[in-house]
């Protein structure tokens, strides 16, 4: 699609660099209850952002649409928000990095496949999970959800940058019942090599997380040893790492204000972005067009860098880190690409075994609410197990998990081996951390 | 203003085609769902503008039903060619002989009780601006050095939706709304606290000028968070908790609400599945689900499959009465759409979903209840929560607490989260108030981000589980 126009009428206007971003996607989503097709959505979409600095100050516009009338539109509207803008942050509109890796995200196969293949997996899907034991009553829902994008930003600068990238995934969840007592589970498994599909693996991965939690009960409110699963892991490190935005860093928001440099967790804790490792979620360039590179940020327990987009690194007088965010908005914000917690040695049977008696924490809920990533301060819904003697025994029911998010980095003793990846793009495994408070009866 | 030159509307003629494309393989029922809807926001940084965002929203979903199958698929390409090429994919669906043929279209009208006397499209952005001011000059006069960051955003959104179904009805719907919010982040040397205030409206900015005024609200965010910083940490165990009015009301959404939904009710997916005619709350709580409300958050006029928006009895006197329905779920229930058809844009498969949510006044002044409570929780304001419909499992966390004692409200105590079954909980309300107030939220779940108000007057739970870090209340 031709952006002439708009760029021609931007500097007419006075916008003295503009910027548009295109994002095209694809996508595919069919759902099964009771061995039949309940919902089926096939969708084809594209979004426009255009950004520009008027008279220093960024303005911006997202659309659904570009016709023959948005090139105007969009400049009126960039002048308009562009020129109520107070605040003195440097704006920018990238003329490019030197190099940038080629990513390839983007898989033909899949493209081969046909729709029926994909649906006929449900049906197998569903009937695996009801057939993995007579407590599973009912299965809520199996689903296929396929998407395919591309995106490209080209600004007056001349820079040009796409990527493209798709990926699947087939989840389900089922509902257990014994003696009155009611427990779901969920599980899903995604990618974008659709050779890698294993039905069976996943149907008994749904069936186990609803019957794992059957029997159980509220354990003593007490602090305990704990082993935290990789979901459990995953959560509460992105929280944590929001604090390494420099953005909340500069406006004194952040649970990392000047302590760059400084061991501030366990030396077992190693997180780092990786938006060059070889996932689907992989990027070569951020929002901004900025090239991304891997990089630490908490080594052996010490916080190592910050994550900067172009106005918050101005600020700071570095470079960006190519974390930045662009939203549709005039602001940019920040984001991590793929989160990694790097893993140990340890099974998880070591974890339980090195814990004794404590508790294996499986989930967390709530999060909206329960956890503030300004404070760190969480008290959390949660589902587990009792630990005794190193193993696990009963299902807790009804419980929630309270603590702050710097204590509990501190207080990791142990991480395990057993890495999952997670479809917001992070990866950790589970760990062990020496107190967690519980409450329970 | 661009949206009224560019003419992108679909004609009663392209709609009815559409239509019959979309019907010729057997379908039972047909949809077009277009909308042109625009957004502006703004936020103020540190006393500074710091952004001012535009957006448009705008193309066609496309929904399909034959018995208990739903098919949907949605684009930005209102052109012949796009709506057709997007009919006919999802056509492919069904294989039958056509079953209905649209020949005509009729108008349906609302009671249009959300009326907005004046357009946000024509109020200048510098009285927006001016109008988040006042609240950050409540903030700055006298600042409290405590306060190291501090937020304002407005933000308005109007909506234009036409809507165009196989029962040969057609209605347009043109909705405004508004919202302000003011977040604050607090620190010393105890740690961090934040507050916040996001009152909003389905009507002009006259709301902001009487019942919502900037000094207020951000006086109000900011004192909390202050009050946030001092306060211990909560203590955990069982004990009774009195819920403030307003946003207290999120207990219901999530234990009651989201499970009272047809989308889980109709497929066996909710613990109250079955029970109508029960006693599923105690016989002092009435709880309603009423878009009929003038110009709240959360109401509607018609809903987005042309049925008029209700008020629905959800329970009298704790027995089950009703549920919010759709058209589509209520085929498994024997029931028709009771006016809670709902998406976020036009790229979300509608399903049933709330609006004005709340339990209704009782006899108890909120005195009283304060009174009668020799020692527990006083939980006044809520950040939010979540529900399992199916297990009844929900939780929601405090932002604002007190400890009673002797039946008087004491230390203030944070990090709070309430955590129980639907089930139980409704049964264990043992005072209801008589100070009904409403909080405006956004609430998530299938057919998108919706606008629904919470609301109750101030209650006590007679028992519930509370997580924090405190120990054991004493």
């Amino acid at each position: 699609m031709k952006f002439d126009k708009f760029f021609e009428l931007a500097k007419a206007a006075g916008i003295s660099e503009a910027e548009i971003s295109v994002y095209n996607s694809y996508s595919l989503s069919v759902s099964l209850f009771h061995g039949e097709i309940d919902s089926y959505s096939t969708n084809n979409s594209s979004t426009f952002m255009a950004r520009g600095i008027y008279k220093g100050k960024m303005g911006a516009i997202v659309s659904d649409v570009y016709n023959k009338d948005s090139a105007e539109l969009f400049v009126k509207k960039i002048v308009e928000n562009a020129s109520v803008i107070e605040n003195d942050d440097p704006v920018f509109i990238y003329k490019g990095s030197e190099k940038y890796k080629k990513i390839n995200t983007f898989n033909k196969e899949l493209l081969k496949i046909d729709v029926q293949t994909k649906i006929d997996k449900l049906y197998d899907l569903e009937k695996k999970i009801k057939e993995a034991d007579k407590r599973i009553v009912e299965i809520e829902t199996v689903g296929y959800e396929e998407n395919s994008s591309s995106s490209t930003v080209m600004n007056s600068h001349g820079l040009k940058l796409t990527q493209k990238n798709n990926s699947f995934v087939y989840y389900g969840g089922a509902v257990a019942k014994e003696n009155e007592q009611v427990k779901t589970g969920f599980d899903l498994f995604f990618g974008n090599d659709f050779s890698k599909v294993d039905i069976d693996a996943l149907a008994k991965s749904i069936a186990k997380e609803a019957l794992d939690q059957l029997g159980g009960y509220q354990c003593d409110s007490l602090t305990y040893k704990a082993v935290l699963s990789p979901d459990v892991v995953k959560a509460f490190m992105s929280a944590y790492i929001s604090s390494a935005y420099a953005e909340d860093v500069q406006k004194n928001s952040s649970l990392f204000v000047g302590k760059l440099n400084q061991k501030i967790a366990s030396n077992k804790v190693t997180i780092e972005d990786k938006p060059l490792a070889r996932t689907i979620f992989a990027r070569g360039f951020d929002d901004e067009g900025v090239a991304t590179s891997n990089k630490a940020i908490i080594k052996n327990g010490v916080l190592v860098n910050y994550l900067y987009n172009l106005t918050t690194a101005a600020k700071d007088g570095v470079e960006s880190t190519g974390n930045g965010v662009v939203g549709g908005g005039s602001k940019v914000y920040t984001s991590t690409l793929y989160l990694e917690m790097k893993p140990g040695k340890k099974s998880q049977e070591e974890l339980f075994k090195e814990v004794g008696n404590g508790v294996y924490i499986t989930s967390v809920q709530g999060l909206h609410a329960g956890l503030n990533p300004r404070s760190g301060n969480f008290s959390l819904q949660s589902t587990g197990f009792m630990i005794e003697n190193g193993k696990i025994t009963h299902g807790l029911d009804i419980i929630t998990v309270n603590g702050n998010l710097m204590d509990l980095f501190n207080s990791v003793t142990a991480v395990g081996n057993d890495s999952k990846e997670f479809i917001s793009g992070m990866k950790c495994p589970s760990v062990l951390v020496k107190k967690l408070s519980v409450s329970g009866k | 203003m661009h949206l009224k030159e560019v003419n992108i509307m679909i004609s009663k003629k392209l709609a009815i085609d559409v239509l019959n494309e979309m019907l010729s393989t057997g379908a039972d029922y047909a949809e077009i769902f277009y909308e042109d809807s625009s957004a502006n926001g703004l936020v103020i940084e540190n006393g500074k503008v710091s952004s001012s965002s535009f957006g448009i929203t705008s193309g066609a979903g496309l929904r399909l039903l034959k018995e208990n199958r739903s098919v949907y698929g949605y684009t930005s390409d209102l052109s012949k060619k796009g709506l057709f090429a997007l009919a006919n994919s999802l056509n492919k669906s069904f294989n039958s002989e056509r079953l209905i043929k649209v020949t005509k279209l009729e108008k349906i009208k609302g009671k249009n009780r959300n009326v907005i006397t004046k357009s946000y499209d024509d109020v200048p952005l510098q009285d927006k601006i001016d109008l988040l001011r006042e609240g950050i000059d409540e903030i700055e006069t006298n600042k409290d050095p405590r306060v190291v960051r501090y937020i304002g955003s407005f933000g308005n959104n109007h909506r234009r939706v036409t809507i165009f179904n196989s029962k040969g009805k057609y209605f347009s719907r043109e909705t405004e709304f508004a919202r302000l919010v003011y977040s604050i982040v607090c620190a010393d040397e105890n740690g961090m606290e934040t507050g916040f205030e996001g009152p909003g409206c389905q009507m002009d900015m006259s709301f902001f000028k009487d019942k919502a005024q900037p000094r207020k609200v951000a006086r109000k965010a900011v004192d909390t968070a202050l009050l946030m910083l001092t306060a211990k940490e909560c203590p955990s165990g069982k004990m009774p908790v009195v819920i403030g009015n307003g946003w207290g009301g999120v207990l219901f959404h999530e234990a009651c609400g989201h499970p009272l939904e047809a989308s889980a009710i109709s497929k066996g997916l909710s613990c109250f599945t079955g029970k109508e005619g029960q006693y599923i709350a105690s016989p002092i709580v009435t709880a309603v689900d009423d878009s009929t409300i003038p110009n709240e958050w959360g109401s509607i006029d018609i809903d987005d499959e042309g049925n008029p928006g209700t008020k629905r009895v959800l329970i009298k006197d704790g027995i089950l009465k009703d549920f919010m329905i759709d058209d589509f779920n209520g085929r498994r229930m024997n029931r028709e759409g009771n006016g809670s058809c709902r998406r976020q844009n036009y790229k979300y498969c509608p399903t049933s979903r709330m609006s004005n949510t709340y339990i209704d006044n009782g006899k108890s002044t909120p005195e009283e209840i304060i009174k009668a409570t020799k020692l527990g929780l006083y939980a006044v304001s809520f950040a939010g929560g979540s529900v399992d419909p199916t297990t009844g499992e929900f939780n929601f966390g405090c932002s604002e607490a007190y400890i009673i004692r002797d039946g008087k409200v004491c230390e203030p105590v944070k990090g709070a989260t309430l955590i129980g079954k639907g089930e139980e909980i409704l049964k264990k309300i043992d005072m209801v108030g008589n100070d009904l107030a409403f909080g405006q939220g956004m609430c998530g779940a299938a057919s998108g981000s919706i606008r629904t108000n919470v609301g109750q007057p101030t209650l006590r739970i007679s028992e519930i589980t509370v997580g924090g870090r405190g120990g054991e209340l004493k």
